[in-house]
């Protein structure tokens, strides 16, 4: 094995929320130093609990701030520096962060780094080598909308997604949640690495400038081409493929379970036909053709469903795809834990939390990749607020101690919030009576291990 | 001065034939990587793929290939071929980089695996982008962008209840695939700039799409809890019509309570019953359509800047046509246009992200199949003319 590729890196990480702070949690995993840097009267979004990420046991705790799953997954393996970068002595300690920085992420609206006196220009003076990552909602510049305020979950109309996304014939939807952020996460990675390597070679820094927009709106680049060239709109088509017949998720054995499935050509048409022990379908002249299977791909759908609820989704995908037949079950937040490959591949890491945390030891994804030379692996818990702020003052900075304690009396810097409070915690039990969750299992840690 | 971008001077070798492994090394020529496309003599399956330049089904009239392959030289070579092969591993000498996106072991199968060409170029590195990865006990089922949505968790939550669950619209995960792949492969060739280390990086296409889930996945192992699709009727932060088309609102960002009630011009949103988070979520229904009712007749082109005024968080449904003619895309020159030899003067959607003073650039548009052979065959590799000719008749190239 060799050495972390980001040994040695240290990245100041002032963003909030989802995008760029599952950036910093990758970034620590691959050996960085990241220095997670929130105000005292800011906390980042994800400490508030609620709809984004639950307590340990739906038990806030005196310092919930430190304890939500989504903050814990996103911020796994940072520092935690807390500064009121609102004031002149906050941007002052901030500016001689730079200096012994190589990579600063932030995602203000435009204006408040300028205003601060921030901005990539003003950092580049600090440290001339600096990669600065800015995350915005439509991009820095003279756009229209450059200053408009944005997050994912109202952007996925904006930047297209929902046009295309939805049953057929139906208005338009979502799928999954806030999913552009993470298109941020990875071209910020994307951007980063590269950085790194170009400073490696030249000595020289770079400005990332990000709009999550931006990066949905390109992952729509053939319906574009479409609009662009043939004039077309694109169209709403459910689970169906636009060249593939037949295509869907249809109803396994067991309440709410599903089997997707997606079959390539006559050959693997005949093979269902087969594996249903439905030779009627296989000789049916409709269904013999990519143009007939999407013709009658209602009647289609219905038989396959018939079946395909007989019988356990897993069940279902080896025996599909033993013929080659793409196919898989629908899993979870509960079913990933316990899936043979996610398993294997130790996708989902158990952290070990410290002692006196109380959170025992909980599961957090990884990451979507491995490296055959390297270990990767999440490098511990994430920090509690304020967590690092002596020894990066005291030993990064080489403060001395009572300039330290001054700015913490002056509330500069902070080891607890000074606004906010947490998400109200609903009763599991009454959230599955109103449907809002599929089960409550009082029993999973026995079921997990943990 | 043209500076390059980032990536200026790394050379790759893209085998891939799907959108992930060619949208990952298209990211990789927008910022400046050499990249050449080796395709199998008769084209890569993309060239196959719609939407078709004025709905010609034509091999070098497919926008999707032409989009996923900008900024790349092609050849062709069939690595079936022994002598194939042999030329394969001839330029595999001269790379910094190979993305493939074959099923786990067919590479291995013909012996050019990562193995092999590790021997060959040990400083080499090698990205597979894959449904499943190349490892565990599904490696080699045949994926599908369906399946990723599936095993990947998106679908257990999208949709509504008492409806199938629901996918992402185009090709989420495969783009997915090919940008998380991308910043998985920029981290390695850095390691590989800094420790003189070449590695064999695996990604999977349904990890990547479950890594989207984090706040899914976490529910079990915090409180045993599992996300549902939501109950069929409630539309705050969905998509919800109004006169000309739909819209989306959230509360939060900058806007009060007060500013949206004021916003929607719906005093009715002030009552106790619509107080705070947990009485809306409550009353959803009822806010719905106090909401549906304040929007009927107005239009989402209006509404837009209005909410922004207030710093709402707020957005609206755009068409493709729509998004073809965004100012604000416009601002960013996300669009560029290319001269295609076959297709013309294209517009194409073109930069991910901006970034300075090395970044991305527009060289060429997507290569005609076999349109490098003679230049990196011949002028690179130093085949004569006669050689390439055999090779052409004995279909190597």
């Amino acid at each position: 094995m060799t050495a972390l590729p980001l040994n040695g890196i240290r990245v100041l990480d002032s963003t909030y929320v989802f995008a760029l702070p599952y950036t910093g949690g990758q970034l620590a995993d691959l050996g960085a130093e990241v220095i997670k840097i929130e105000g005292p009267g800011r906390p980042d979004i994800t400490r508030g609990g609620g709809l984004y990420g639950t307590f340990p046991d739906n038990e806030p705790g005196e310092d919930w701030w430190n304890r939500p799953s989504t903050y814990q997954l996103l911020n796994r393996g940072k520092r935690s520096l807390v500064l009121d970068m609102s004031r002149e002595e906050g941007r002052e300690i901030f500016r001689e962060l730079v200096m012994v920085s190589d990579v600063v992420m932030e995602n203000f609206t435009p204006r408040v780094m300028r205003r601060w006196g921030l901005d990539y220009p003003n950092l580049r003076k600090l440290r001339p080598d600096i990669i600065m990552v800015s995350n915005t909602g439509y991009g820095h510049g003279g756009g229209p909308y450059s200053s408009y305020p944005a997050q994912a979950t109202t952007q996925e109309g904006t930047h297209g997604h929902c046009w295309v996304t939805g049953y057929p014939g139906d208005e338009p939807s979502k799928a999954g949640r806030s999913f552009v952020d993470f298109l941020s996460t990875w071209s910020a990675m994307f951007a980063i690495g590269s950085a790194l390597r170009y400073r490696n070679r030249t000595g020289k820094g770079q400005w990332v400038d990000i709009g999550m927009y931006q990066a949905g709106v390109m992952f729509l680049s053939e319906y574009l081409m479409d609009a662009i060239t043939n004039g077309r709109q694109g169209e709403r088509i459910g689970n169906r493929h636009p060249y593939r017949a037949p295509q869907g998720a249809y109803p396994a054995a067991g309440d709410d379970q599903w089997i997707a499935l997606s079959v390539a050509d006559d050959d693997q048409w005949l093979a269902l036909c087969r594996q249903m022990d439905r030779d009627d379908l296989a000789r049916d002249r409709r269904y013999q053709t990519l143009e007939g299977r999407q013709r009658f791909h209602d009647e289609i759908d219905a038989e396959i469903g018939e079946w395909t609820r007989h019988h356990d989704k897993y069940e279902l995908m080896h025996l599909l795809q033993s013929h080659g037949i793409a196919s898989g079950p629908v899993l979870s937040g509960k079913d990933v834990h316990f899936d043979a490959q996610y398993r294997s591949r130790n996708f989902l890491e158990r952290v070990e939390y410290p002692e006196e945390s109380g959170m025992g030891t909980r599961i957090l994804m990884g990451r979507p990749y491995k490296m055959s030379k390297t270990d990767l692996a999440i490098r511990g818990a994430a920090p509690t607020f304020g967590g690092d702020n002596v020894p990066l003052l005291e030993g990064l900075l080489g403060k001395p101690s009572d300039q330290v304690a001054g700015w913490a009396d002056d509330t500069i810097i902070t080891d607890f919030p000074t606004t906010g409070e947490p998400s109200p915690t609903l009763d599991p039990q009454e959230l599955v009576e109103r449907g809002q969750l599929a089960e409550w299992d009082p029993e999973y840690r026995q079921r997990l291990g943990i | 001065m043209d500076i390059g971008g980032p990536l200026t001077g790394i050379k790759v070798l893209d085998l891939s034939e799907d959108i992930a492994g060619s949208f990952c090394t298209r990211l990789l020529a927008d910022y400046g990587a050499d990249v050449l496309k080796v395709e199998p003599t008769r084209g890569s399956a993309m060239r196959r793929f719609g939407p078709f330049y004025h709905d010609e089904p034509h091999p070098e009239k497919s926008l999707f290939f032409l989009i996923l392959n900008l900024n790349k030289k092609g050849v062709t070579l069939n690595l079936e071929s022994a002598a194939g092969r042999r030329l394969f591993l001839d330029l595999v000498g001269h790379v910094d980089l190979v993305v493939e996106s074959f099923k786990p072991g067919h590479l291995d199968d013909l012996g050019i695996g990562y193995e092999r060409l590790a021997n060959v170029n040990p400083g080499l590195v090698m990205t597979s982008i894959t449904p499943f990865g190349q490892t565990g006990p599904y490696s080699r089922y045949t994926g599908e962008e369906i399946v990723s949505y599936a095993m990947g968790m998106v679908m257990g939550i999208s949709g509504v209840q008492g409806r199938p669950p629901l996918k992402h619209g185009g090709f989420q995960a495969q783009y997915q695939g090919g940008l998380f792949g991308a910043g998985a492969t920029a981290m390695a060739l850095f390691a590989q700039d800094r420790h003189g280390a070449g590695q064999h990086v695996d990604v999977s296409t349904t990890e990547c799409v479950a890594s989207t889930m984090m706040a899914t996945q976490t529910i079990y192992p915090f409180i045993g809890g599992v996300q549902v699709r939501r109950a069929d009727g409630t539309m705050w932060e969905n998509p919800m019509p109004c006169k000309d088309g739909w819209i989306i609102v959230q509360a939060g960002g900058g806007a009060t309570w007060d500013d949206i009630a004021d916003f929607f011009q719906a005093p009715e949103l002030l009552e106790p019953r619509f107080a705070d988070r947990a009485q809306r979520v409550r009353n959803g229904p009822e806010m719905d359509q106090v909401v549906l009712e304040a929007i009927r007749n107005r239009e989402k082109w209006e509404l837009f800047p209005k909410a922004a005024e207030k710093r709402m968080l707020f957005g609206l449904v755009q068409t493709p046509t729509e998004l073809a003619e965004c100012p604000q895309l416009e601002s960013r020159e996300f669009y560029r246009e290319t001269e295609h030899p076959v297709i013309g003067a294209v517009k194409i959607p073109a930069e991910l992200f901006r970034m300075s003073p090395a970044g991305y650039q527009l060289r060429m548009p997507a290569p005609l199949l076999g349109q490098h052979n003679r230049e990196v065959f011949g002028e690179g590799l130093g085949y004569s003319s006669e050689e390439l000719s055999v090779m052409r008749q004995t279909e190597v190239i």
